[in-house]
């Protein structure tokens, strides 16, 4: 019996891929037979080699690409170098963004600023770039990498819940906006998953949390990067405009 | 394929988003318990049909979601089968409108057993199968209505969320067992259910979705494939509304 890949033929620009979330998306996307933009802040070795085993196992076409989100005139440098492959885009997933943890009475306007423009401001007009080239071809895919932190609130996630809250009202607002010429557009809330992000966090915070899951474990990237594969691909044809949290129920 | 080997029990097979679920997890490598009020035409053989075409195990199990016995014979004859149940979807259902101040109390009742009194008897059961494995995932199949109402669906509307309160409760006892339990919430899908719809209904439902179209079963069923499966798990006690965007 054949097996069927879910992304078959399909085209992916992955930001953030030279770590964590990314790194693991970029693994399941090629082994589902995407063709695959892998985006990193800078040139990379290690990714390069990763790649290239990649595209070798599934037989896949997969290009590193490089820029630095912050860096507008990068951005536009890369939306030409994808544009320049001649292949319809089908799927961007808004992977990159960094993390912020400080109470609200202690968050300083650079880092408010700085946060808001990594996760929010960014990818915002990256998405812009990549409708355009995707509304050529009567269509896509976008998926957005929020934080169960923009629907929640927690303390010390002021500045980086808010930052993915507005993700997840932008996402709805341009599913709203564009799902009559194809374009879906869902957000993923991942709660409290393994990746360096965690680094921020103490030994005593991450068992609390933990606790606060139905699941009583730790999100692995795996766990993501699958719900970004069944937002990707046509196994969720018919929802748009959601959020679909990846948290193991945290409360 | 993400159900490959997969024990799967589904409620609700004759027809619409059942039926649908029983053809794509088949198409998925499932083996599945099809359960069904009784046979209608054609029905044994398109479950051997669907057994054949995909090298699965595909059962036919009857069952009146009113009649307890019946139930608990069912769960005997899935217990019989010797292989771990991993997955259940209760799609069985059934809508009866009326406006609120028209709703009898025996409608009310009514559609409260079938959507949600024997649906928690029989996953009660098929629970206790699943904790044997310590390992499976129970879909309900809810309605956007529980979450925004709709003007006639009183009856309707309510018992689909009883069934979303149940499930977050469950997600709670169940999740670090692991068992996951979730709930998806389908919009307007082009099956027999809403096919008794006045038009200018439907159409003003299609305007108020980002995509413009119904939804078709074959849809709801690969969102509960996902759910069913192992790429799902991380997660739980979570509703996933497969609707088209509605607002």
């Amino acid at each position: 019996m054949m097996t069927t890949r879910l992304l078959e033929g399909k085209n992916a620009i992955i930001t953030g891929c030279a770590r964590g979330m990314g790194n693991k998306m970029l693994e399941i996307f090629a082994a589902n037979g995407a063709n695959i933009w892998a985006c990193a802040r800078a040139q990379n070795n290690l990714l390069e080699t990763q790649l290239r085993k990649l595209s070798e196992e599934h037989q896949v076409i997969i290009k590193p690409v490089y820029f630095d989100l912050t860096d507008y005139d990068q951005m536009k440098v890369a939306v030409k170098q994808i544009m320049s492959d001649k292949r319809p885009i089908n799927i961007l997933i808004n992977n990159a963004g960094i993390t912020y943890n400080a109470l609200f009475q202690m968050s300083t306007i650079e880092q408010i600023r700085n946060t808001l423009e990594v996760n929010f401001l960014a990818p915002y007009i990256f998405t812009q770039y990549i409708i355009k080239l995707m509304l050529r071809n009567g269509g896509g895919n976008i998926v957005n990498i929020a934080s169960t932190a923009g629907q929640d609130g927690n303390s010390g996630r002021s500045v980086y819940g808010a930052s993915k809250a507005a993700v997840i009202c932008a996402t709805a607002a341009l599913s709203e906006e564009l799902g009559n010429k194809g374009i879906r557009a869902n957000c993923i809330a991942p709660g409290i998953t393994r990746t360096d992000m965690l680094n921020s966090m103490t030994e005593e915070v991450i068992q609390e949390t933990i606790n606060n899951t139905d699941i009583k474990r730790l999100g692995k990237t795996d766990d993501i990067a699958n719900a970004a594969l069944f937002l990707a691909s046509d196994l969720s044809s018919y929802i748009t405009g959601q959020v679909l949290r990846v948290d193991g129920c945290l409360q | 394929m993400i159900l490959k080997g997969k024990n799967v029990v589904i409620t609700g097979c004759l027809q619409g988003i059942g039926k649908s679920s029983m053809e794509y997890f088949a198409s998925q490598g499932a083996n599945i318990w099809a359960c069904a009020l009784a046979p209608n035409d054609g029905y044994e053989d398109f479950c051997k049909e669907l057994a054949r075409n995909n090298g699965v195990f595909v059962k036919p199990v009857y069952f009146n979601l009113l009649n307890n016995d019946e139930i608990k014979s069912a769960v005997k004859s899935i217990q019989s089968d010797k292989l771990p149940v991993e997955g259940l979807v209760n799609i069985a259902g059934m809508a009866k409108d009326a406006l609120f101040n028209m709703v009898s109390m025996d409608t009310l009742k009514n559609i409260f057993e079938i959507n949600f009194f024997s649906q928690i008897y029989f996953t009660q059961f098929i629970t206790k199968l699943m904790l044997r494995n310590g390992k499976g995932s129970i879909v309900f199949v809810s309605s956007i209505s529980a979450l925004d109402g709709n003007v006639g669906q009183l009856a309707y509307s309510s018992s689909k969320a009883a069934l979303i309160g149940a499930m977050r409760t469950m997600s709670k006892e169940l999740a670090s067992k692991g068992i996951r339990v979730n709930a998806v919430a389908p919009g307007v899908i082009n099956t027999d259910m809403n096919r008794i719809v006045p038009s200018e209904v439907i159409n003003d439902k299609i305007k108020k979705m980002d995509i413009k179209r119904l939804g078709e079963a074959e849809e709801v069923a690969k969102t509960l494939a996902y759910l069913i499966s192992d790429i799902s798990d991380y997660v739980t006690g979570q509703v996933l509304r497969i609707d088209g965007g509605i607002r």
